[in-house]
Parts: structure tokens; C-alpha cells; sequence
């Protein structure tokens, strides 16, 4: 069973928090969609069915050719960055892994 | 002691005239920022689009590693947090990679060793950070550059073997020219898994990532065996974690536990459908593939008779292993070619940092060069000469000998009228060489000295021998 | 109130100039804002662009969830609330070449994950037929522009049914074709795998001139379709006798809603009515028996699929290469304080929801069991495919909710009646809203869906209907100046 605390931990490794109400709602709504996939899960046969991420079969799927072409400036990449320094995205030190 | 296992996942990027996913420019670039797609960035509302030549080459790989290849590829996304992943997800292959169950053969001092390839797939890599004091610098040139990871199954047993599987790896990407596999590049990287046992069952292993150079892989294998062997030892358990190698203090740091391991979510990748692979397009490829190293390792030593050192040194580089191949077809044989090729030709090109590609003395030359040597037309020493002048002024050796006048006498008679007159002039020599006395060379010296050198020396000796017996 | 080919009419015979539409368009663009808050951004200088296509000089509004250069583009979210993109969603781009005049970006629900028009970051949109009621959504500021008039026409984009409901709501056509007949580049990604660009006019007729100008192959994305050579403006004046169509029992039968509202029960009779009317065009009408359970199932399978691929879409939105920067002593930190503050609650539960389904442990269960409902229902749509030409019904079980009336789309009564357009969506089926009449003086609508990559015919049959139906162009008559 998924618990307050179980939902904060996704919610972290969403890289967000909310507050305790929030928490207590999302909860409300597990269980909503628990209780109907459970009856999804019921449905005879379910297993044996491609699960379906395509709309329909895309029979026309083109690679694109290995041409490069030009694209953003150097200032277009950086417009919309709030901290920039010597043509690069400036964060705080990332300890390298 | 006990047994060591050890899995390799090898990243390697292709060589491409674009990103994998977007038409940016795919190429080292010492300014920052400026092979960008709006797609590289992760900018609200793009699309990725498959690069054909990446897939192209990747399935090469797959096939090089005598993978199985699917009939439909497909990518999927892999979800986690990190400033160098600007989509916050990673294109790659999960549910259908390029090639599964394949394999390698690796010598391993003289003996055959097959590597287990678990699978081969494509993937985007990450944007480079620059570490500074007390912040960081974000290039996203390498976002979308694409990747090649190839995993192997545990099977390898020893730092040897794994260094013998990533330099026959390496020899595979650059026969087959899916990558340029520039290491100080950081183009290959390798994670590399260890485990250590007492019996046959595998023991729990754990994970070092992103390591950047062969050699520091070796030290990094060295290290961490030495780590579990010590823990074993004292009877403590190893734990299943991911740890750093610190290359300067010769140690790994754990840097997170199974327990923290991420869960990547992976997922179909909904806006790239499927790919359909044809035979013929598999049979296109395997077309491509040159025979690579092993496989012409193993040629050269049964047919051509060459020792495994020769043949290593000449199938180290593709392109000097194709020259030789192409002079032998000429008709040199594979001794006389490997021997010029290993004493002279590999150490000029050394010497003057070329390669053999793009170097003046083609097949053809050395063909008629070692010729000239073969017909007595000039000799071995001279030979070396002729190359060197060759390469020099950009001459062909024929032209080169004509024009310095090297060419051998190898007329009878003009020798022997040399050395009639030598002898004529001398008769006190020749009483002293029938009382034992040794004034050969004395004669053979003379010839050499009015013929500049040029006389046949085993003609010469001959002739000087038959005259003085006649007397 | 004029639609699209009124206007060219107009254009044509100089009876107006484009300039002077674009200022009509842009001052009540400005009158109605506070008041209905259609716009983020209202567009005042006249974008310079000839063409010779129907759209040339016709205003139109854009939702703000599609990339345009040099216009802010925030997807009426706090963490996008200062971008400004460096480039153009293809549909802008083939706008702009069509010479059609961009008004303004319209207020869509956060990311174009919801319903109701209520969360936007600069706030509700209101519906021109009754300020106290909503306009439905997401595409929720493209249909108020549209039913107010401020423009003949809108994009929006729909994912479950954000184009399709609000048209409805607001009495005016809402259109998506198949999946892939028009362009996602540029449209800041929802759900990928049901995302659909879709838009908003006054008239079926006026929907086929536009998604004449919008499909088409784009190599900027792979799932977009080989270009066709036909004109959906060209078909829609076919013959249709003979033409099948069904709707579903199981949604639409009066028994099984004994203890339903007033509203929904005339809405029903109502949609009786416009079958009867169907079958005296010419159109052979059946009702069909579909499985209960895989109805009951959509509205699940729809949330489940769309937060999972919403979760992943929007990770983008760190404020790292753009956006607001969090605060924070280091890199997690400053993504975790952007996110936290960029988001509303419901995103946030959305998203929450959406990581959990694709849990190592959960997927098979949840994610991939939604999927396998998916394709069920995908299909069944395409076996009575074989047999009908199209599925019609209600587009809404009641009319444009108030605003402090709360709909919880997963209640058993609204499952399916409230869901089913989502079926458009799961198989990519070509799906278009028209107003039917009206209810307690609020316009209704019905939903027609065609068989994937049948555009044309379903275009075709929706005017057929609104010619029999009467309700083109409609607007409430204050605002019809």
C-alpha cells in the first residue's frame, strides 16, 4: 500500500514538493485509479495483448539522412538561460559521479 | 585467490556527419555551444528524429559482433535527473536494441578466447560539464552525439582479458569505421563490473562508471580486486554498489548502494516508430564489413606463415594491414612485404607522424622496388635508399634508381674485364691466396671501388673466384 | 458572425483590408480580456506576410502551449512564464507562409493537462455563454477567442478531448485529425503517443480549410503523415447516402441514466433527435452494443497512459538551459526549488501518478496494462470500422459545468458518457465536435469519429450534419458585432 511518506519520496525524485494536503489528495486519487486498473487487470485475457504505445501501425517511419545543417547561434542556445558564462550554461560546482 | 568475473558496458561514439537525433553538427568543437539543434537542448515542443547513417552503423556493430539483429527496432526513453541531460530523459534502446547474443574472439597470450556480447545498442550521449571552483560550465556540443554501448555477459576472467576484449573492440570500431574511437577524446568509455568468488557461483559485484582510458581501467580492475579480495579475506561481505575509481589515490569510493540505485523508468520512446529492418538491408550492411583483425590475424599466420608478433603489428592499423594485403595480391610474398613494411616503412611513417593512406609510396612501388631487389637490379641496402629518396621527391622507385644510377652491373663482362686486369697487375696476391694467405677481398674491393660500388657482389665474387683458379 | 470564407470574401472584394481586420480582432482581443481572459499575450503590431491561400489576412489566435520566436510561450505555467522561444512549431511556420495574422496565444489549462480552463497561471478563462461557467479546456483560451469572435478561427491542441470539449462548451467546431496528419514540432509535448493538433472554427468547412493549410509530412517529426493530394475542402460536399454510422448503446441509453439531471437527460433526447435527423439525410444509423468494461476503462487507461508520458515530457523544465532559475546551494537543489515553485498541486499529483505507473515494480500492472486496454479499445473501434463509416455521440453528458461545481470524471455516472472522445486519441481516429442545439441556454454538441487516415470523409459527413442541423456560427448575440 502507497503511503504519504512513499509519495513524497516519488515526488523528490520528481525534483518537487508540495505541501501536506497535496500529499493527502494524490493519495485520494491512487486509490481511484488503483481500484479501476484493478478491474482492468481483471479483464480476461489482458496479459496476452500487446500493450499499445503507437495510435496504429506507422508503416512510413523515414530515417532522416546524415546531413548536418545549420542551426541555433550560440546566443540563441543561451537566450532563454538565466546564468551564463563564456558561451556556456553557468549552475553551481555538480560533484562529479 | 579467488575467481574473478568481470562484465564491460563500452561507450563509443559513432561517427557521424550529425547528431543522432537532430541534423546539429556531429564534431569536436573547441567552442562551446555551437553544434545546437533545438532538440539537443531540450527546448518545449521537439521532436527527435533517427540519424539513418547512426543506425546504419550501429547494426554494422551489432553484425561485426555476431549479434542477432531484431526485425523491428525500436527506442525507449530512460528518465532521471542530471544537469548534463537537458530532456531529462536519454534516448537508448531497451525493449529492442541493434543487436543481442553476440560474440567476440580475443587472443589472450596465444590463446583463443571467445567474449559473450549481451547486447549492442544506440543511444544519445550527454551534454560535457567543466568543473570549476565553485561552479560549473554546461557545452552541449555532445548532447544527441550518438553512442554505441556494448555490454558483455560476465564472462571475462581476468585484467587481461578485459584489456585484450577493449583493444579488440576498439580494433572492430576502427576496422569497420563506425568510430574514430578516440580514447583522449573521450569518445570510449567503459564501465566495468567485478565480482570475485571461491567456486563457480557469481559473486556480487559492483560497478565502476565512465572510466576514460585503457590504462586506467587496468588500475582501476587492479584496485578493486585488491578492495574485495582484502574484504573477503577478512571475512566481510562485498556489497552491491556503484563506486568511483579515484585514478590519483589509487582507490574506489562507494558512491551508492543498490538500495539507492535509480529506477529508470525506461519506456517506449513514443515519437520514433518502429523500424522496420530488411534482409536486404542486412545483407547491404554485411557487404560493408572488412575482415577484421582476428579473422586476418589468423590468415596471415595459417596461410602466409607470418608469427603472431608480425601479424599483430600489421593488423594494428587497417590501413597498413590493407597496403600488405594489396602487395601480396601484387605478388609480393608476405614475408619480403611484412619485412619491409615492419623494418622501413612503418618507422618513416612514424618518424614523420603520417599515415599510410596518405603516404606517396603506394603498393604498387613497394611491388616494383622489392622487384628490382629480387632481379639483383640493386641491392637490399640500396633498396632502403631508393625508398627514402622516393618519398622524398615523389618519385617512383623505378624513376629514382634510373635517375641516381644504382642499378646493378650485373653484365659479366664488364666485370670480368675489371678484375682480369686487377689480377694481371698483381700477380703477388694471387701466389700469396694459393699459400692460404687471404687476398679475396682484396680483388673484390678493387672491382667495387672503379665500379662505384655497383658490381653484383655475389656475381663479382664468382667471376674473381673462377679467374684465379684459371691460373 | 462571419467565418473563414465570409472574411476572404471580404478580403477579396476590398470590402475590408487585413489590416483592418487585425485591428478589429486585436481590440476586442483587448475589450473581452478582462473579462473572459482568452490571451497571455495579445499580439498588437500585425505580423507583415502575403500569400494567395484562403487564410491570407485572417486573424486567427494561437494557444500558448506552441513554439513561436520572439513571442513569450509559457503553456500557462509559472515554470515557463518568461520563455521565449528561439524558434517556430511548424504549424506557426505554415500560418505565417499561408499569410494568416496571428492575434494572440491563448490561456490553455497548465501544460494542457486538464479540463476546465481554471489553471492557467494568469488565470480562468470564462465562457462567453454564461461568465459563471467554464469553457471546458485545455485549449480553453483558442475556444473563448473563438466563440466571442475575436477570431474566426483557433489552434488548440488535444490530448484527451481539449479540442473537442471546449468547442463544445462554447458552441463552435472542434476539430482533430489523425494522428499525425498535422505537425507536432513546436507544440510543447503532454502525452506524445496521443497528443493531437487540432482547431477551433465556426463552421466544418471552415475546419477542412484550415487542416488543408496545417498537415502534411514534416521532417521534423516521424510520426507525421505522407503529404495526400486531395483538399479536405474539396470533399466535404459529397454525397453521403448510404454512409453508416453507429452510436453506442451503452452511453447513450435513457435507462441507464434514471437518476440523472434534468440537463443530461435533454441532451440525450436531444442527441435522439439529431439521429432521427441523420437517418432523413440519407445516412444509415445503427446503435451498437460495445463491452462495458473497456468504456468504464477509458477515462483510467486515458490518465494513466497521459501522466506517464507527462512525467517524462515535462523533465525538461529544470530551469537549467531555460526558465526561472530555482534558488539553492547546489544543482539539486535549484531544479528541485524550480519545480516545486514552477508547478501547480495538480501537475504535480499528475506527475506523481504518472512516475509511479512506470515503476520498475508497477509498469507490467499499471502502465502496460493501460496500454493493453488501449489497444482493446483501439481494436474494437477499427472492427466496427469495418462496417461504419463513423461513431456519433454527445460530445458532453451535460452542459459548460459552473465554476464552483466539481466534476469527478472517474464517478461511475460520468465515466463514459464524459470520456468517450478520448477513444479519438487512443487509435489517432480523426474527431470533430459540432454544436447540436441547446440546453438551458447553453450550446450542446456532438462528436463524430472516422476511421484513421479518413479525414476527408469525416469532414464530409460532419457538414452534412451541421447543414441539417442549423447551429453554424453560432455566438451569443452581445458579442456578435
Amino acid at each position: 500500500m502507497v503511503t504519504k511518506e512513499n509519495l513524497k519520496d516519488y515526488a523528490s525524485k520528481l525534483m518537487f514538493d508540495m505541501d501536506d494536503e497535496g500529499y493527502s489528495r494524490t493519495l485520494k486519487e491512487f486509490e481511484t485509479v488503483e481500484r479501476h486498473m484493478e478491474l482492468i487487470g481483471k479483464i480476461d485475457n489482458i496479459k496476452n495483448i500487446e500493450p499499445m504505445t503507437f495510435p496504429y501501425v506507422i508503416y512510413h517511419a523515414h530515417l532522416r539522412d546524415d546531413i548536418a545543417k545549420d542551426c541555433l547561434t550560440n546566443e540563441e542556445v543561451l537566450a532563454n538561460a538565466k546564468d551564463t558564462k563564456a558561451n556556456q550554461v553557468k549552475v553551481p560546482k555538480v560533484v562529479a559521479e | 585467490m579467488y575467481k574473478v568475473t568481470i562484465g564491460l558496458e563500452v561507450h563509443c561514439e559513432v561517427k557521424t556527419n550529425s547528431k543522432n537525433f537532430s541534423s546539429a553538427k556531429n564534431s569536436y568543437s573547441e567552442y562551446p555551444n555551437e553544434n545546437i539543434d533545438t532538440v539537443d537542448i531540450g527546448l518545449p515542443g521537439i521532436l527527435p528524429v533517427a540519424n539513418k547513417e547512426a543506425f546504419k552503423k550501429a547494426l554494422m556493430m551489432a553484425l561485426a559482433l555476431n549479434c542477432k539483429t531484431p526485425d523491428i527496432v525500436m527506442f525507449d526513453r530512460k528518465n532521471y535527473y542530471y544537469p548534463d541531460l537537458p530532456k531529462g530523459y536519454q534516448i537508448t534502446q531497451e525493449t529492442k536494441p541493434v543487436g543481442v547474443d553476440g560474440y567476440i574472439m580475443v587472443n589472450v597470450n596465444g590463446e583463443d578466447k571467445k567474449i559473450n556480447i549481451n547486447n549492442i545498442h544506440l543511444e544519445e550521449d550527454t551534454a560535457s560539464l567543466d568543473h570549476f571552483n565553485d561552479y560549473s560550465l554546461i557545452d552541449y556540443n555532445r548532447a544527441g552525439v550518438p553512442l554505441l554501448e556494448t555490454v558483455t555477459e560476465p564472462c571475462i576472467h581476468s585484467i587481461e582479458e578485459a584489456l585484450a576484449f577493449l583493444e579488440a573492440l576498439k580494433g572492430i570500431f576502427l576496422y569497420t569505421g563506425v568510430s574514430d574511437a578516440r580514447i583522449d577524446r573521450g569518445e570510449m568509455r567503459v564501465d566495468v563490473n567485478i565480482s570475485l568468488s571461491k567456486d563457480d557461483t557469481l559473486g556480487t559485484r559492483t560497478e565502476m562508471k565512465n572510466i576514460n582510458s585503457f590504462n586506467s581501467v587496468k588500475l582501476a580492475m587492479e584496485t578493486e580486486i585488491k578492495r574485495q579480495t582484502e574484504l573477503l579475506d577478512k571475512g566481510e561481505v562485498i556489497e552491491q554498489e556503484t563506486r568511483r575509481f579515484d585514478e590519483e589515490n589509487m582507490k574506489t569510493i562507494r558512491l551508492r548502494s543498490k538500495a539507492d540505485a535509480i529506477d529508470y523508468k525506461y519506456y517506449i520512446e513514443p515519437n520514433i516508430p518502429p523500424i522496420i529492418i530488411s534482409d536486404d538491408l542486412i545483407d547491404e550492411i554485411k557487404k560493408e564489413i572488412p575482415m577484421l583483425q582476428f579473422e586476418r590475424i589468423e590468415k596471415y599466420m595459417n596461410e602466409y606463415m607470418l608469427s603472431r608478433h608480425d601479424s599483430e603489428i600489421l593488423v594494428k592499423d587497417k590501413k597498413v594491414s590493407d597496403y600488405f594485403d594489396e602487395t601480396v595480391k601484387l605478388g609480393l610474398t608476405p614475408k619480403e612485404s611484412s619485412n619491409f613494411i615492419m623494418s622501413v616503412i612503418l618507422g618513416y611513417l612514424n618518424k614523420f607522424d603520417m599515415t599510410i593512406d596518405k603516404f606517396f609510396f603506394t603498393p604498387n612501388m613497394l611491388y616494383d622496388l622489392i622487384t628490382m631487389v629480387n632481379k639483383g637490379e640493386i641491392s637490399s641496402k640500396q633498396s632502403k635508399e631508393v625508398f627514402l629518396k622516393c618519398c622524398e621527391e615523389n618519385k617512383e622507385p623505378k624513376k629514382i634508381v634510373k635517375e641516381l644510377g644504382v642499378t646493378q652491373i650485373t653484365d659479366d663482362k664488364t666485370i670480368r674485364d675489371i678484375v682480369i686486369k686487377r689480377l694481371d697487375e698483381r700477380p703477388d696476391l694471387i701466389e700469396d691466396h694459393r699459400k692460404g694467405k687471404n687476398t679475396f677481398n682484396y680483388f673484390v674491393g678493387e672491382v667495387m671501388k672503379e665500379t662505384k660500388g655497383k658490381a653484383n657482389p655475389s656475381l663479382t665474387a664468382s667471376i674473381i673466384k673462377e679467374e684465379m683458379e684459371k691460373r | 458572425m462571419k467565418t473563414i470564407m465570409d472574411l476572404r470574401e471580404d478580403l477579396d472584394t476590398g470590402k475590408v483590408t487585413s489590416n483592418e481586420l487585425f485591428s478589429i480582432s486585436n481590440k476586442k482581443a483587448h475589450e473581452y480580456q478582462d473579462e473572459f481572459n482568452s490571451f497571455v499575450t495579445i499580439v498588437d503590431k500585425k505580423e507583415e506576410q502575403e500569400s494567395n491561400t484562403l487564410l491570407s489576412g485572417i486573424p486567427y489566435a494561437l494557444k500558448d502551449n506552441f513554439s513561436t520566436t520572439g513571442i513569450l510561450t509559457t503553456a500557462s505555467s509559472n515554470i515557463l512564464k518568461d520563455y521565449v522561444p528561439v524558434y517556430d512549431a511548424t504549424v506557426y511556420k505554415k500560418l505565417k507562409d499561408a499569410g494568416a495574422i496571428l492575434v494572440g496565444k491563448t490561456v490553455l489549462d497548465e501544460l494542457a493537462m486538464g479540463g476546465t480552463g481554471t489553471t492557467g497561471h494568469t488565470g480562468i478563462v470564462r465562457n462567453p455563454w454564461d461568465k459563471n461557467r467554464q469553457i471546458g479546456g485545455s485549449s480553453s483560451g483558442s475556444a473563448s477567442a473563438v466563440a466571442l469572435g475575436i477570431v474566426p478561427f483557433a489552434i488548440g491542441s488535444d490530448t484527451g478531448d481539449s479540442v473537442r470539449k471546449p468547442a463544445c462548451f462554447g458552441g463552435i467546431v472542434g476539430f482533430k485529425p489523425t494522428y499525425g496528419r498535422i505537425s507536432r514540432y513546436g507544440l510543447f509535448a503532454f502525452a506524445s503517443s496521443l497528443d493531437h493538433v487540432g482547431c477551433l472554427t465556426r463552421c466544418v468547412k471552415d475546419a477542412a480549410i484550415v487542416t488543408d493549410i496545417l498537415k502534411g509530412k514534416d521532417e521534423r517529426d516521424m510520426t507525421s503523415l505522407p503529404d495526400e493530394d486531395i483538399k479536405y475542402s474539396d470533399v466535404i460536399d459529397n454525397d453521403i447516402k448510404g454512409k453508416k454510422l453507429f452510436y453506442i448503446k451503452e452511453i447513450t441509453d435513457l435507462n441507464l441514466y434514471k437518476d440523472a439531471g434534468e440537463e443530461t437527460l435533454e441532451i440525450l433526447n436531444k442527441f435522439k433527435e439529431v439521429i432521427e435527423k441523420c437517418k432523413k439525410l440519407g445516412f444509415i444509423v445503427e446503435e451498437i452494443s460495445f463491452d462495458e468494461q473497456l468504456l468504464k476503462a477509458i477515462y483510467p487507461t486515458y490518465i494513466t497512459i497521459s501522466s506517464a508520458e507527462a512525467t517524462s515530457n515535462n523533465s525538461n523544465l529544470t530551469g537549467i538551459p531555460f526558465g526561472p532559475r530555482g534558488n539553492g546551494n547546489n544543482i539539486n537543489e535549484i531544479m528541485f526549488d524550480a519545480r516545486t515553485k514552477g508547478f501547480s498541486e495538480l501537475i504535480k499529483r499528475r506527475f506523481i501518478l504518472g512516475s509511479y505507473v512506470l515503476q520498475k515494480e508497477n509498469q507490467e500492472r499499471l502502465f502496460k496494462n493501460a496500454q493493453r486496454l488501449r489497444h482493446l479499445i483501439v481494436d474494437k473501434m477499427n472492427e466496427l470500422f469495418k462496417t461504419y463509416d463513423a461513431m456519433i455521440l454527445p460530445a458532453s453528458g451535460g452542459i459548460a459545468p459552473k465554476f464552483d461545481s466539481e466534476i469527478d470524471r472517474m464517478s461511475d455516472r460520468y465515466l463514459m458518457l464524459e470520456n468517450h472522445m478520448v477513444i479519438g486519441n487512443f487509435g489517432g481516429f480523426p474527431s470533430i465536435t459540432i454544436p447540436s442545439g441547446f440546453v438551458s441556454n447553453m450550446p450542446i454538441g456532438i462528436n463524430i469519429t472516422g476511421r484513421v487516415f479518413e479525414d476527408g470523409l469525416t469532414l464530409n459527413i460532419a457538414n452534412k450534419i451541421e447543414e441539417a442541423l442549423g447551429y453554424k456560427g453560432l455566438i451569443k448575440e452581445e458579442y456578435d458585432v
